[in-house]
């Protein structure tokens, strides 16, 4: 059952927080299947966020995101039992190709999915990802509405569906040069009011 | 917290990378770092965080903003209702907003060719202004300015007239453009101006 070994809130443990990734993948290595629960639960802690973004990235889409998290870390987790992880030390390039690999999948739609999920899943420990705290709408709002016209237009129309410079520069009858300058001036502005840091309108 | 980066990716590079702009290699080049490195992750993951707020606030009709034909089309593709008011330059219209609406759009056709500076402002109906939108956005080619304006507000607002103008503001002084007249009926569980 895929869902069965689901953690959530996992403590950290101190002793596992402290190491680098690499040494993390290391001492998966070196026990037995299974018998270093403490590191791959620390590693999964860690990779499952930045898996969560390269699939939001992809595949656009928080359910699909999620399920590249636990499809990846499985095999990668797996893969580290085995002995089959080359270069600890390169560990993120091991995931990222393992990342690559299972949205391909994805895309084609079933793929290896279900498989590797059958195999592995039932061995390895799952943690929730962690995600940054949520935005706070009232404020988020108020925030857009102190920036220039020019700035919150770009913003909404780059941000409400993922658009790029160019393809807002063609909307607006602005170049994408001048698009990018207004969308970083903009950004920063937001993120400073959104941080308390901005008091001028 | 997560521990510090020493090559941190830097804020423009991160949005490039969200929005897919950057060559491959690039690309490549900046998931290799994504993935290893906690504290960009969580750099990524707050501008993530509030491009889902702004389209959240948006969908909400929580922000004013000048958009565009196109964006009109994507949120009506996305589900929300969106009523429209298009009106030419000298127009009047009657406008509410309903209960089930999720956006209302002032479509405000104008010639806007060659113009440098465009202002919007929003006056009672005896002209007086109350509040002004400056330097607009706008695109000659389009021959509009679509205004979305908060829809919460246009709930509250009382029955009666607004008059919109659209400025040409050059070498400073303003030129008007076009004027446009909107009649507010609210929806029936509205307030009544008094």
């Amino acid at each position: 059952m895929i869902c069965s070994n689901v953690v959530s809130s996992l403590e950290t443990d101190p002793a596992e927080s402290s190491l680098a990734d690499a040494d993390l993948a290391r001492r998966v290595t070196a026990a037995a299947p299974g018998e270093a629960l403490a590191a791959e639960t620390e590693l999964y802690r860690r990779l499952a966020p930045r898996v969560e973004l390269y699939g939001l990235r992809h595949l656009r889409a928080e359910q699909a995101a999620a399920d590249l998290v636990q499809q990846v870390l499985v095999l990668t987790i797996e893969r580290l039992r085995e002995g089959r992880v080359r270069e600890p030390e390169r560990l993120a390039s091991y995931v990222l190709g393992v990342c690559r690999m299972v949205v391909l999948d994805l895309k084609r739609g079933e793929g290896r999915r279900k498989r590797a999920l059958e195999r592995y899943a039932a061995d390895v420990p799952m943690a929730e990802s962690s995600s940054s705290p949520r935005v706070d709408l009232d404020r988020l709002a108020s925030c857009l509405d102190r920036l220039h016209e020019r700035e919150r237009s770009v913003l909404v129309l780059t941000f409400y569906s993922e658009r790029s410079a160019t393809e807002v520069a063609a909307e607006l009858g602005l170049s994408p040069g001048n698009v990018r300058v207004i969308r970083h001036r903009a950004l920063g502005r937001l993120r400073e009011c959104m941080s308390g840091e901005l008091s001028a309108p | 917290m997560s521990a510090a980066c020493g090559t941190p990716l830097g804020l423009s590079l991160l949005v490039d990378y969200w929005l897919a702009e950057l060559a491959p290699a690039d690309e490549e080049r900046v998931e290799a770092h994504l993935l290893g490195c906690a504290s960009c992750g969580y750099e990524l993951r707050s501008l993530v965080n509030l491009a889902g707020g702004i389209r959240r606030v948006t969908r909400k009709g929580a922000v004013r903003a000048v958009v565009t034909r196109a964006f009109l089309e994507r949120v009506a593709a996305d589900g929300l209702r969106v009523r429209e008011y298009r009106v030419a330059p000298g127009g009047s219209v009657q406008c509410t907003v309903a209960p089930e609406d999720d956006l209302v759009v002032a479509r405000l056709s104008a010639g806007l060719e060659g113009i440098g500076r465009v202002d919007l402002a929003i006056c009672d109906d005896s002209g007086r202004e109350r509040e002004r939108v400056r330097d607009i956005p706008v695109s000659g080619a389009h021959g509009e300015v679509v205004f979305l304006p908060r829809t919460a507000s246009l709930r509250a607002a009382p029955a009666g007239v607004d008059r919109l103008k659209l400025l040409a503001v050059e070498q400073g002084a303003e030129r008007l453009l076009a004027e446009y007249i909107f009649v507010h009926t609210p929806s029936p569980a509205g307030p009544a101006r008094g």
